[in-house]
């Protein structure tokens, strides 16, 4: 009977619908009561390119304080425009420590606990075979590279790739050669990794994980040219745990901290 | 309380819920900062770039839609299921994925060197957006003609080919026409959905400012500026284009009577 037949279509069709509503909830209760024992929670604005470091310290930081840390990762434009709005936010650690004096200039950050913590280097990202024989930043003004870069609002690099450029003698030549200004650095390194481009200008700790698996292969870039930025943080005017996000960013700046730090391609 | 009370208040609630949303994107910033950018050459470029690359891609996806949507509204082939699964996949995993894909087989050096050969540059172009976007919307058009296909009696067809009418003209003067008003109304689905493409767009395009800016880029971009004003402005233009969307369809359904959301007046109890 055609009827029965829709009639345990329906029924399976609700039964199913229920089941996922059950899993849905239980799910959602086990996630949201594991958070909140009552802990302390303390959220960080943290710069999209910090990841590996950040979620390592937070990690550690959480265990031993007995506290929950979230992150929030984000452009450093993007990350200030929370910080304009009066989000929530207890730390703010962006890509480039100038984004810290500005929120200070704003009066978000509180002073006294803007801490200088390690060095943001700019290289050039290259496919690790080098088969277009980059080896250094005027090569990239040579005919037949293609080039990916930052765009120079929306993130950290792209500014600083340009000023680094603006100093060389192929700057020309590298804007020809630019096939794409891509508003995050993620773009710069996928579109390196999947050979899309020749080279970009990034930071050198995005280069880590690539570089011990063989795929990238940064090159410095001459010192007179590079442009070495400094990585800071500085707590919040309006974080209610105050003495607490203090702590933290004295861990980061600890020797147990930079230890994390190095660990992933920052230089003290 | 009825069921239809219940009913309307339960369906009341999430309209308002969802008018709440789009409201409060307005309201986070100051008017003036809307007006002052509406008329940005940044601004303007974006919607110049996002409505002709919209009606290019709309144009194509219709095209091809069309003939696929057919066969599979009045044909079966063994595997037709896998062919169709495999064609709406794009609809089921995040835009993001589509980009990366389409990438990965349009920046593959052998692709990428015969395409050159006609001069067709696809990633980080123009052409990249509407490639983009055209399979982002695809998926969404096949399934909505094939629909539209398959709710056109086959006996008017039939009738038709026993006057004499060849099966290419059946189409053309009977089936066509039937399907007329529901391909418009995928058009302009498929118009929004490819003026909102985002994740595919900004992969295969790059996303640069000023040249492969599109709304829902240009959207991203002022974020991560922390621009808010004129990211809500690129907002407001994508919810104006999508609002236009809907109330054309609404239109067009409602000059015939019929409609997605209300097929049959039949099916309404009279209380």
């Amino acid at each position: 009977m055609p009827n029965e037949k829709a009639n345990l279509t329906f029924r399976s069709g609700v039964l199913i619908a229920v089941a996922v509503i059950v899993i849905g909830i239980f799910l959602y209760v086990k996630i949201s009561s594991s958070s909140t024992n009552k802990k302390t929670e303390l959220l960080i604005l943290s710069g999209a390119g910090l990841i590996k470091p950040m979620e390592e310290i937070a990690k550690e930081f959480a265990n031993k304080n007995n506290v929950i840390i979230n992150v929030k990762y984000g452009g450093s434009g993007e990350l200030m425009g929370q910080l304009s709005l009066g989000q929530a936010g207890d730390i703010f650690i962006p890509g480039a420590e100038k984004y810290v004096y500005d929120a200070d200039k704003n009066g978000w950050i509180k002073k006294h606990t803007i801490t200088k913590l390690v060095k943001h280097i700019p290289v050039i990202a290259i496919p690790y075979d080098n088969p277009k024989n980059i080896n250094n930043i005027n090569d990239l003004g040579s005919e037949g590279i293609s080039l990916a870069l930052g765009d120079e609002n929306a993130c950290a690099i792209g500014k600083i790739s340009k000023k680094i450029i603006k100093k060389s003698w192929v700057k020309e030549q590298i804007k020809t050669n630019t096939k794409v200004y891509a508003p995050t650095v993620n773009q710069l390194l996928m579109y390196v990794v999947m050979k899309q481009v020749d080279a970009t200008i990034i930071w050198k700790d995005m280069l880590t994980w690539a570089e011990s698996h063989q795929s990238l292969k940064s090159i410095e870039i001459d010192p007179s040219l590079n442009i070495i930025k400094t990585i800071a943080a500085g707590v919040t005017t309006y974080s209610k745990h105050q003495k607490l996000s203090e702590q933290m960013v004295d861990f980061m700046k600890s020797p147990e901290g930079l230890k994390i730090w190095e660990k992933w391609g920052f230089e003290p | 309380m009825n069921l239809k009370k219940c009913l309307s208040i339960f369906t009341i609630l999430f309209a308002v819920i969802i008018a709440l949303a789009i409201l409060s994107l307005f309201t986070q910033s100051g008017s003036k900062g809307i007006t002052d950018y509406l008329f940005n050459e940044e601004i303007q470029y974006s919607l110049m770039l996002s409505l002709l690359t919209g009606c290019i891609s709309t144009t194509l996806v219709i095209i091809t839609a069309i003939p696929i949507a057919y066969f599979f509204a009045r044909y079966l082939i063994p595997g037709q299921k896998i062919i169709k699964t495999i064609l709406f996949l794009p609809m089921a995993f995040p835009e993001i994925v589509l980009g990366l894909c389409l990438l990965l087989l349009f920046g593959h050096p052998l692709v990428k060197e015969w395409l050159s050969v006609f001069g067709i540059e696809i990633t980080f172009s123009k052409t990249g957006i509407v490639v983009a976007q055209f399979f982002t919307a695809l998926p969404y058009a096949i399934s909505t003609i094939t629909t539209v296909f398959s709710e056109i009696d086959l006996q008017q067809e039939l009738v038709s080919r026993s006057l004499g009418y060849s099966q290419l003209n059946t189409i053309r003067h009977i089936t066509l026409p039937l399907a007329k008003k529901g391909i418009a109304a995928a058009t302009t689905i498929v118009f929004a959905r490819c003026v909102g493409a985002f994740g595919s767009v900004l992969i295969l395009a790059g996303g640069s400012r000023m040249n492969a800016e599109t709304l829902p880029i240009s959207l991203y971009l002022n974020l991560s500026y922390g621009n808010m004003d004129m990211a809500i402005t690129s907002g407001l233009m994508l919810v104006i284009i999508a609002f236009a969307g809907l109330f054309i369809i609404e239109i067009i359904e409602g000059n015939i009577g019929h409609s997605i959301t209300d097929k049959n007046p039949d099916t309404r109890w009279n209380v």
